[in-house]
Formats: structure tokens, sequence, C-alpha cells
């Protein structure tokens, strides 16, 4: 994470050679470094020796499927991962959403809509202040870019890092799923909502003390989010 | 008949037995008046009972019964043929009755007579005084058989003599003047007539009471006698009769109403449960079936019931198999055709911007390339979209948005600022899918544009629960015959409607989203001639139809999920129905 002002270094694991092919070209491109994977097996012994920025994964592989491949990658890792999926699969969607991913695109998709999502993804990394807040035990360095909850330093992806940043720079206002899509996401009036909900969550499983029954990121129905400032 | 011949037998069989001076001659003459004309008014009873028990009967039958009905058919139908067996019956036994009662009193009465006669009016003078007369008359009245007797003699030449047993109860004016006639008849003697004279008898009716009045003459000069005997007892038996076969049809007519209503349920209620099954399986339960039980011709019918159900059944299984593996084929060939558009649309960026540096000749061809890619790919984006609402696997992704700010997105996204009047307060909140939304409005909006030109209103109402969207166009309208198929699927009205813009499924997809949500578009023409006006309708929260709210964790829930496909399922369908419309 420490490549931001480099060129973008992208690992993408996609069966389909014609796709894989296609993609490596577009991204190339648009100004990316791409290695390439075929199974998602070789796709994390790439990720071991080449450590690289961010990882385009395909949900259907031969072997391990997208989703293990995620889930694989969270247990020690944090680098964000776009997700290639089809529509049609909304459960797709949710189950891949859930495994860890930080965003995700639908086939057929344009060179240019990936690149605009890989570069808002990278972004969410970047520091932007130098103060720092504290939510009860939760401490948010800015300046240093973490979180530490009893002194001790969560693991955060850049996605649920910048998520916990917009939420705390407006404590205890309720923030829409869309305004949050359009802050963290950049996406545009179209953003899925579920984005939100699920990186919420996994938000939530790091910061919480109960993370069933919030104290800090509380949901307010009919609108959206709000980080509470603990009494 | 044969109690004439048993009379005259008898009055035989008496003269042999006679003083041998051949008196007591008595016998009903045939054809004479001595037929009982006269009736002791029987019937009435008889029948008055039974027509009032069937009135009564089937006006307490009536209440809570449906005219027309079947039950009432058969209760009418058992009660009349009841009333018809017990009427006959008990008028064939009223009336043998009648006759034998009537005959037996009849015979005793004349033959005790006969023998009064024989026995004590030929042993008077030949011509006796009005007390002889009188005291014989009383004698025989006396006789104990319970009729009045009265002699007629002739005291003197040309002159009568009357003695009478009671004389104010029985005079010569109570008799009538044909039996008279026929009894002061002489008859000539031959071979079938062995007396000049005969027992005459008639019924009358004197002051409401039946008497049977016999008369004959004692045969070589004698005094001609009547008898009046009075037969109330015989009435009164024969009414009580009648009463009694009255109130038997009475009984016996509600008993068939009863055996009626028992053969009624028994035949109606397998027959209900007939309707019942039959409107199960109209509602499209199909596998609604009948117990089968016994072997009549209602079992029969169930039989038959549940074959068809077992036959339509195994129908529309088969054809929705078929249905499901064609649904099945095309959004497998959708996926099919994604793959390569992957790859396809990955590199079409690549070419469009090479575009300029390239050989003219080469130049348009490569632009083609990328159009018709990009064409393509919203063809099969839709195809597959349709297969998902056919499937029932599409999906509600419930977000709360202020409906204005996400028609403006919309239009602003696909740079129809300017050719789109937006009528609509900021603030109108709805929890729906904001990506169905926008296809919805994407495509009535790109039609409004397409077929009725600039500018198009789109206005904003909330109507109680419900969110209205309209969007009205000025164009020429759409012609009231491709109205009601404006939301098929590749309908395409050939003049107003060039094959070459969209892909034929945009309004229907938009139809399908509205749907989903548990609402619905309307098309119509503006009543003032200013062109087509789509009117969207929604639910403002569309949770209920979702089954999940989409909130926080509830969003994953599998079980949820489940929920909502199962609603859906049934949108689905009513939506395949309303769009093939």
């Amino acid at each position: 994470m420490g490549q931001n002002d480099a060129v973008p270094f992208l690992l993408l694991i996609e069966d389909d050679d014609a796709i894989r092919t296609a993609l490596e070209l577009s991204l190339s491109r648009q100004g990316h470094r791409v290695v390439t994977a075929a199974t998602g097996e070789d796709g994390l012994k790439l990720l071991r020796e080449q450590r690289p920025d961010l990882i385009v994964l395909d949900v259907m592989l031969p072997g391990i499927d997208g989703f293990e491949v995620c889930r694989r990658i969270r247990r020690t890792d944090q680098l964000p991962i776009i997700l290639l999926t089809a529509r049609s699969d909304d459960i797709d969607v949710v189950v891949g959403l859930e495994s860890g991913a930080d965003d995700y695109v639908v086939k057929p998709v344009q060179g240019r809509v990936l690149d605009a999502r890989i570069r808002a993804v990278l972004r969410r990394g970047e520091r932007e202040s130098t103060d720092s807040a504290t939510f009860g035990a939760l401490v948010i360095d800015r300046s240093a870019m973490t979180v530490t909850k009893n002194g001790e330093d969560l693991q955060l992806t850049p996605t649920e890092l910048r998520l916990l940043l917009e939420l705390s720079r407006r404590p205890g206002q309720a923030l829409s799923r869309q305004q949050l899509l359009r802050l963290v996401w950049e996406h545009d009036y179209l953003g899925d909502s579920r984005l939100v909900d699920a990186c919420v969550q996994r938000l939530r499983a790091k910061v919480e003390d109960v993370p069933s029954s919030p104290t800090l990121i509380r949901t307010v129905r009919g609108v959206g989010y709000r980080l509470d400032v603990p009494s | 008949m044969t109690a004439r011949n048993d009379a005259r037998a008898t009055s035989r069989g008496a003269a042999g037995a006679g003083a041998g001076r051949g008196t007591g001659r008595a016998a009903g003459a045939p054809g004479g008046s001595g037929d009982p004309a006269d009736d002791l008014a029987p019937a009435g009873p008889v029948g008055r009972p039974g027509g009032r028990a069937g009135r009564g009967g089937r006006g307490g039958l009536l209440a809570g019964i449906r005219l027309s009905s079947l039950r009432l058919r058969l209760v009418v139908v058992f009660a009349l043929v009841a009333l018809t067996a017990a009427v006959s019956a008990s008028g064939i036994a009223y009336w043998l009755n009648r006759e034998a009662v009537l005959q037996r009193t009849q015979d005793a009465s004349l033959n005790d007579f006969r023998q009064e006669m024989q026995t004590r009016a030929a042993a008077l003078p030949v011509r006796p005084d009005a007390d002889e007369l009188r005291r014989t008359a009383e004698d025989m009245a006396n006789g104990g058989s319970g009729y009045r007797v009265l002699l007629v003699g002739e005291g003197e030449p040309g002159k009568q003599t009357i003695g009478a047993s009671d004389a104010d109860r029985f005079s010569l004016r109570d008799v009538p003047a044909g039996l008279r006639t026929q009894v002061d008849q002489e008859r000539q003697v031959d071979s079938g007539n062995e007396f000049p004279y005969h027992l005459f008898w008639v019924r009358i009716e004197k002051g409401g009471t039946p008497y049977l009045v016999g008369g004959t003459r004692i045969i070589g000069g004698g005094p001609t006698g009547y008898m009046l005997k009075s037969l109330e007892q015989e009435r009164q038996d024969l009414s009580s009769l009648g009463w009694s076969l009255g109130v038997a049809t009475l009984l016996a007519l509600l008993g068939s109403a009863l055996l009626a209503q028992a053969a009624a349920t028994t035949v109606l209620k397998p027959v209900h449960r007939l309707g019942e099954a039959a409107r199960r399986l109209g509602e499209g339960r199909l596998d609604t079936r009948l117990r089968v039980s016994g072997t009549d011709e209602l079992a029969e019918l169930s039989r038959t019931f549940n074959n068809a159900a077992e036959n339509l059944q195994k129908k529309v299984a088969d054809m929705s198999a078929r249905e499901e593996s064609s649904r099945r084929f095309v959004a497998d060939m959708s996926h099919e055709l994604r793959t390569p558009l992957t790859a396809l649309t990955a590199v079409t960026e690549v070419l469009e911007e090479e575009g300029e540096s390239l050989d003219p000749m080469i130049a348009p061809a490569v632009a083609l390339v990328v159009s018709e890619t990009r064409r393509l790919n919203t063809l099969v984006e839709n195809l597959m979209e349709v297969t998902r609402f056919d499937a029932g696997t599409a999906r509600l992704v419930l977000d709360d948005v202020d409906v204005a700010d996400q028609v403006t997105a919309c239009i602003d996204a696909r740079a129809w600022l300017d050719a789109v009047e937006l009528d609509a307060e900021r603030g109108i909140m709805a929890r729906l899918d904001p990506r169905r939304l926008d296809v919805i409005l994407a495509n009535l909006i790109g039609n409004a544009l397409k077929h009725g030109g600039s500018p198009v209103r789109v206005s904003i109402r909330t109507a109680g629960d419900e969110l209205l969207i309209e969007v009205r166009d000025h164009g020429p309208g759409i012609p009231e015959d491709v109205l009601p198929h404006v939301f098929d699927r590749f309908y395409k009205a050939s003049a107003s409607r060039p094959r070459s813009e969209g892909s034929g499924l945009g309004l229907s997809i938009a139809m399908e989203n509205a749907l989903i949500h548990g609402g619905d578009i309307t098309a119509a023409n503006s009543p003032d001639g200013g062109g087509a006006v789509f009117r969207l309708r929604l639910p403002r929260d569309a949770s209920a139809i979702a089954g999940g709210d989409g909130d926080g964790p509830g969003a994953s829930q599998p079980d949820k999920r489940d929920k909502q496909r199962d609603k859906h399922d049934r949108r689905g369908k009513k939506g395949g129905t309303d769009g093939g419309a």
C-alpha cells in the first residue's frame, strides 16, 4: 500500500483466456502493471511472490472459487479486492461482499469503468488529514491511517478504514447508504447499497465489543448509518 | 249387480219359505231407482286433509331451501309420489269399505223388512183399517232393526189408508214418488220374471241425514209397506275412516319429505364435495383429489374427476417443464454469450481510442464493431434481465432514496436534462430498488423521447402509500391497436417504431421492474390529444413485497432471501401474464 504514487500493480485472476487477455490489454493501456493467473491457486501463489496493490478476481474459477480465494486472502491480508461477477447471480454479490471483497464489477465490463473502480479503491488508503479522533476505546489516527482499540492495532482494509473515517468525520450524524457510496466507493447514484451493508458488517466485527448489538456504528432505520460518541 | 242378484235370491228364498201365499216379492229391479245414486259425501274429507297436509308440509320445508335447488325438487317429487300413492290407496280403501258397509246394513235392513212384511203385513186383512195398519207398522218397527215403517192399505176400494210406526218422522211425503211408482207398478209374470211386484230401495237425504228407503207390496193384494232406515251411524263410521285415511296420507307425506331430505343429503353431499374440489382445481391446486368410496354413479363421477385432475396436473407439469427447459436454454445461452462479449467489450475501448489514427478505410469498420458490440451488450443484458424475471431469481435491493434526486440523476446521467421537464418536489422519500427505478425511468423517458419527441414531462406525486410518476410526451400518441401491446416483448408497431431502435424489451423490462416492487405501469393517450402518458405506480415502501428490509445484517440472511424469492415467484407469474396480454 505504500506504492500509491507508483504505477498501480494489479493481479488479475480470471480463467477465461479471451477475457484475461482482453482485460490485461485494456488495463495495461489504462496505465496499470498487470500480472495474471488462470486459477485461484496460481493467484494465491502469485500474491505471495509479487505483493500486488490490488486484486481483480473472477468469481467463477475452476478449483477453489473466487469467494474462497477472497476468504483466504482476508485471513492474512487487507489488500483491496475487486470481484468480477455476473449480475444475474445476485447471491454471488452478497456472498462475495461477505467474504471480504471491497467492490465488484459486473461482466461485461468496460475497461474504463474497471479502471475507475480500481483507482477509487486505491485512493481509499490515501491519507488526507493529520488529526486523530477517539470514540471510547477506539482511536482513529488519521495521520498514520491506523485504528487502535484498547491500544491494539486493528487490521482494516482500505475500504473499511475509509468508511470509518467518513463516519467519524460527522459523529452523531446519520449518513445514507447512497451518501456513503459516493464518499467511500465514489459510485454514482446507482451504487449498490449492499456494499455499504456488507462493509459495515465487517467493520462492526472488528471495532464493536459485541458486533450483533453495536454501540458505535448504529443503524438508523429509513436513513443509513451513524457513528455514535459513547457517553 | 251382485248385490241386487243376491237381494233377489234371498227374496226368492224368503218367498219359498213364506206362508205359501206368494207374498213378499221384493227385489231391486234392474235399472230402477234403487241404484245408489246419492252420495254420503265421503270423498271430501279424505281429499281435503291430504291437500292441506301437502301445502302445509311444503311451506315448512321451503324455509331455508333455495327455490329450484335439487333438494327442493327432490322433496317435491317425493311428496307428489307419496301423495299420489296415499290418495289412490286411501280412495280405493275408502270406496271398498263404503260399499261393503252400506251393502251390509242395507241387506240386513231390507231382509228384515221383507221378513216383517211376510210375517206381519201379509197377515193383515185385505182391507185393513188405519188402526190395524198403524199397529202392525209399530210391531214391525219395534222388531229391533231400527227402521220406521209405513203401511199403505186400501181400507175401502179406491181409498187409501195409511198406518205409520212414527207418523211425525216418516210419512208418505218422505217416500220419493219414483220409488212409489216402481213399487206400485205391476209387472208381467213371464219366464224371466216370476213375480208381479218387487222390493225396491233408494237412498235419500232428509234434513242432512242419509236414509235408506225401501218399499214393496204384498203379492195377491195387501198393504204396500215402506221402511225408512237412518244411515247416520254408517256415515259417521265412514267419515271417521276418511279422517283416518287422511291422517295416514298426511303422515306418508311427511315421511316422504323426510326421506327426500335424507336422499337429497346423500346425493348432495358428494355433489357438494365435487363442486368444492372443482373450485379448488380451478384455483390452480392441481393436486386436488376426491376420496372415492363405493361403486355408485357418484363414485364413478369422482373417479372421472380424479382422472381428469391427474391428467391436467401431468399436462401442466409437462408444459411447465418444457417452458422451464426453454427458459433455461435462453438463460444459459445469454450466459454463454456473455463470456465472449466480456472480452470484446474490454478491447472495444482500445479500438475506439485508436480509431482516429486508423486508416480511413478501416476506421468505419472499427466504429461499427464498437457500436454493434455495445448494442449486443445491451441486448444480452436485457435478455438476461428478462430470464431472471421469468425464472423468479430477480431480487430487490432496497434503499431509502429521495425520488426527485434519483429521477434527476437518471436524466442527468443520460444527458437528457435539456429535453425533460421535471415537476417534482425534493424530499419525497421512498424505499425501493434504485437501480430498478433507474431502469424503469430510463426506459419510459427514453421511449417518450424516441417516439414522442421533446419536451418530455415527468411529474412525481404521492398518493397515500403510493408513489405516482407520470411520463408524458408531446408526440402523436400511441395508436389504439398498439396500446394493449406496448409492454409486450419484441412488439413493435411497424410504422411508429422502427426496427433499428431499442432492443424491443425495454418497456417489458420496465413493467417487470414495476411489478417486482408491487407496482405497475399503465399506458394511455392524453385525453386532450397531447401525446402518450405512461403512469408508474410504486409503493413508497417496497419492504413488504421484498420480504426483508434489507437493513444491515438482515439483507443477507438466506431465509429472508428465500422468502423474497417466493414472493417474487408469484409476482413473476403475475407479471408474465400481464406482460403477455
